[in-house]
């Protein structure tokens, strides 16, 4: 855990950064802050999105013969994506997205990837996570560590078991679905002691306690969605009013969720949400359709669920790598290097696709198979980081992603950009 | 019985083995020993496994499906484009989509309701947790449909009988599983210079217009197999040799629907394995030698990738990676570094043997130091919890298959192919604890009446029951609350 010292050390930078460092001690103390706090979820798809089909690049000349026989649902050559720009179309399962990014809160940006580019799924998964420069440059996670820079704050994993990016001695929680029965409170009561005794489980065990309260609040929002549900809804009891709270536990329902937490007054200011199947080796065509359009559902959802709290946030989504340019021979994508990435959210500056295009002609591949990445996966959190939650350039050089003094913070992701003055 | 003994004996039933069921501990007078013969006598479990269906039979099942699947749908078609509304074409055909369930639901519950029954029958446990270690090592996930009836099978058909001899066999046992072909997609995947590759191309392509869909190389399964399944990630292999071992292993396939066709034609291999329905396409096999960690391997066939896989099994890397996974596996998170040396080393100088890899941690004071101790993973704790309870049977496998979902380690899907994390902190978190103390009541509140809660106590815990823990379970008041505190206590959650 970061003491208050480090903390001090790292914010020694003027009193410039002080009074910018969302919930500083004072302005925590005075209350009321809450509701102007900037709020960040990051939502991780695992498996390797194509990029190149979830973002179709229309206007580069190399694209129809790489990808334009490629139709964006089964069978169906009549489908077609939807224009963004002069360059780019979105898949069509993403209607909603697109909608966001007519009003000016959705943002693409292209040709991104982590510092490891050597195609494993799970090294390129840890080096997304642990937010070094390499799959094992850290054993902990930079969601953690910028929990960890920020006092007082928490965070929330929306996962059954704590995923590499949340892991670290921060305060952090994991938080899925839950099961429907109560636990008798005078179990609870005979169990205090024995977990007090238990060092590696007594933290986990109190907090658990404590949370269970938040999920009575959970449950009691579930009932009143479940009541003001219209028909079919009766029956099945508890049963019925879960599945109707948080559906199958798919994307969408996460996302709701998450929406659900954060827009609460003592919600988190950080969360993850991750999802899996991404990886298209064959059967992409069907696979992304309904993958993108869960993921569509969930931007949704979240939105929703945010209500006003949506204007000062950022959902970031991200995927460990791009595929392969060419169609392989199983009607799928194998593993590539440049990939896309989303934000969503009121604070984002968004309506344009950002990023810098390196081509798909074959001169442009990288090693004639895969988009380059123009884009170092830390620059666009760092941004994000640096100008929503005002995290000082400093921490995020050194401690969030440490070694990263040489990738600059991207700029112009947000509405309103406070950059810190680093001293 | 002396105090080490009686610690050896909770730590062979709890750490090595699924977990002490009443009567263990009392019983286990020899624990070192019994490990090592569990090892030497594996359980064959035979009579649970008797009347499944055999993967082979599976892929002629499934085949058999998918093509009344597909004229059931081309007769709705039909059908739809004579009369007017279309409206109920949509869930005419989701209703013959779903009918995947109703012709296979009972043999996958068959297939659980099996795999339950030994794990919570069998004496101690050692042999069947190496199992589970291996189908973990090899993981698959029946998140990917064309894999879903086969993740079990592979288990029994491969793992199970090979997981006590050569790792070279058992490794090749697994790469030429449906399971592992269809999860990593090595099935389709066909040399791009293949007789079968070439004709593929020529008709597609022939006559200048873009190929509709190319025919080639996907390297997911060589990937996995270098980085997971052998060398580990930091084995020392490049891009090349993953593209190398793609093309080594193509033509590994199974079968499919166009081999019942006359004669199949160029895709045609060798007739299906009896078992496992795996099938060698000679003509999809990319002709020509490869080049593999710096070895060169002539253009054999099938023997090809056999011998590379073969090499792959004796490589240092691999010896280590093993020996790590399973010392972390049975020891510790961290495990001392002299034990994961040591196994590694004989494992090398006994050619792959596997009984003597695990004989070598057994016989190793590390593997028995007071500070050994894991945490037991969801699966590992509803097992234990069951087994203490002395449940012989499990009332309804689709609920506690439920369980292990919310408890997050859904059985045969791990959420990628490196499998179920196998450290603590991946599975401590506040949520995690509170739904295993959630399950914890509801498995106490449907335990038989009979039970003596502090006797329940003293036959699973043994000598590390801890002494406010079982103060706890003396002054609980009732028998349900007594072994709701037992399941649910920090002590139950830890392998020791």
């Amino acid at each position: 855990m970061t003491s208050r010292r480090d903390l001090l050390k790292a914010m020694a930078v003027g009193a410039v950064t002080l009074t910018l460092w969302p919930r500083s001690a004072w302005s925590a103390g005075a209350g009321g802050t809450s509701s102007a706090q900037p709020l960040l979820l990051v939502v991780m798809l695992r498996g390797g999105l194509d990029g190149l089909h979830a973002l179709p690049p229309v206007g580069d000349n190399a694209w129809g013969a790489l990808r334009g026989s490629v139709p964006f649902a089964p069978g169906d050559n009549a489908l077609k994506p939807l224009p963004l720009d002069r360059n780019f179309a979105l898949h069509p399962a993403m209607p909603y997205a697109a909608q966001l990014y007519q009003q000016k809160s959705f943002m693409p940006l292209v040709a991104v990837a982590p510092p490891y580019q050597g195609r494993s799924h799970f090294e390129a998964q840890d080096c997304v996570e642990n937010g070094s420069q390499s799959p094992s440059g850290a054993q902990d996670g930079w969601m953690n560590r910028c929990v960890a820079n920020m006092r007082g704050e928490e965070g929330l994993a929306i996962a059954n078991a704590m995923p590499l990016i949340m892991r670290g001695n921060a305060k952090v929680s994991t938080w899925s679905p839950p099961l429907p029965t109560t636990i008798d409170p005078n179990l609870l009561q005979r169990l205090d002691t024995l977990y007090a005794e238990d060092t590696q489980l007594a933290e986990a065990y109190s907090r658990a306690v404590a949370e269970s309260h938040d999920d009575a609040v959970m449950d009691a929002d579930a009932m009143t969605m479940a009541a003001a549900a219209p028909a079919n809804a009766a029956g099945n009891g508890q049963k019925a009013v879960q599945g109707r709270a948080y559906g199958n536990g798919a994307l969408p329902d996460l996302m709701g969720a998450a929406g659900k937490f954060m827009s609460r007054a003592d919600g988190p200011q950080i969360a993850f949400v991750e999802d899996t199947g991404w990886d298209t080796h064959a059967g992409e065509v069907a696979t992304l359709q309904r993958k993108l359009g869960q993921l569509d559902a969930g931007l949704k959802n979240y939105h929703e669920a945010m209500g006003t709290a949506w204007d000062r946030t950022v959902v970031v989504v991200v995927t460990e790598f791009g595929r392969t340019a060419q169609v392989n021979g199983t009607g799928g994508t194998d593993h590539g290097t440049g990939g896309v990435a989303f934000l969503a959210g009121g604070a984002v500056a968004g309506g344009r696709v950002a990023g810098q295009w390196p081509g798909i002609s074959r001169q442009d591949l990288n090693e004639g198979r895969d988009v380059h990445a123009t884009t170092d996966m830390r620059a666009v959190f760092k941004g994000v980081l640096a100008g929503h939650l005002l995290v000082p350039s400093s921490v995020l050089d050194t401690r969030v992603f440490p070694g990263s003094g040489g990738v600059r913070a991207m700029d112009g992701l947000l509405r309103t950009s406070r950059v810190v003055a680093a001293a | 019985m002396s105090s080490n003994r009686t610690a050896d004996a909770t730590s062979a039933a709890n750490r090595f083995g699924l977990g002490a069921m009443p009567g263990t501990l009392d019983n286990l007078h020899d624990p070192r020993g019994m490990l090592a013969q569990q090892i030497r006598e594996p359980s064959s479990n035979k009579a649970a496994f008797a009347g499944l269906t055999s993967s082979a039979d599976y892929l002629v099942a499934e085949i058999d499906y998918q093509l009344d699947r597909r004229a059931r749908k081309q007769d709705l078609e039909a059908a739809n484009a004579a009369s007017a509304g279309g409206a109920a074409d949509a869930d005419a055909v989701k209703a013959a989509v779903d009918g995947f369930r109703k012709v296979f639901g009972a043999q996958l519950i068959a297939e659980a309701t099996a795999r339950w029954q030994v794990a919570l029958n069998v004496p101690i446990g050692f042999d069947e947790r190496i199992v589970r270690f291996w189908s973990n090592h090899f993981a698959v996930s029946v998140d990917k449909r064309p894999a879903l009836l086969y993740a079990a099978p592979m288990e029994r058909e491969v793992i199970r009988p090979l997981a006590f001899g050569r790792f070279q066999d058992l490794l090749v046992g697994v790469e030429t599983h449906p399971a592992m072909l269809r999860y990593l997609d090595n099935e389709t995947s066909i040399g791009p210079d293949s007789r079968f590759g070439e004709r593929a191309a020529q008709r597609l392509g022939g006559d200048g217009a873009q190929p509709k869909r190319k025919l080639g190389l996907n390297e997911n399964l060589a990937r996995e197999i270098l980085e997971l399944h052998t060398l580990g990630v930091n084995g020392g292999y490049t891009q090349a040799d993953v593209t190398e071992l793609a093309r080594a292993i193509t033509g590994w396939s199974v079968h499919a629907p166009r081999d019942d066709r006359a004669g199949g034609g160029l895709f045609a291999g060798t007739a299906p394995n009896a078992t496992t329905g795996f099938i060698y396409r000679e003509n999809a096999h990319e002709p020509g030698s490869r080049t593999i960690l710096g070895k060169r391997y002539a253009d054999g066939g099938m023997d090809q990738g056999r011998s590379v896989l073969n090499d792959l099994a004796m490589h240092p890397a691999t010896a280590k990676h093993l020996s790590f996974k399973l010392a972390r596996h049975f020891v510790a998170d961290q495990p001392p570094q002299k034990l994961v040396d040591r196994m590694a080393v004989a494992y090398l100088e006994n050619n792959g043997d596997l009984r003597t890899l695990y004989l070598t941690m057994l016989q190793s004071d590390e593997a028995w130091a007071p500070e050994a101790r894991k945490f037991r993973t969801p699966d590992d704790f509803l097992v234990a919890a069951l087994r203490a309870l002395g449940a012989a049977q499990l009332p309804d496998v689709r609920k506690v298959a439920g369980l292990l979902a919310r408890l997050g380690q859904p059985t045969f899907t791990p959420r990628s192919p490196a499998g179920f994390a196998d450290t603590a902190d991946a599975w401590i978190g506040p949520d995690a604890l509170w739904k295993r103390i959630q399950t914890a009541e509801e498995l106490a509140s449907r335990a038989e009446r009979s039970l003596v809660p502090a006797q329940v106590a003293r036959d699973a815990l043994g000598t590390r029951l801890d002494a406010s823990t079982a103060q706890a379970i003396a002054r609980a008041e009732s028998p349900q609350q007594a072994l709701s505190l037992l399941l649910a206590s920090p002590d139950f959650q830890w392998r020791i």
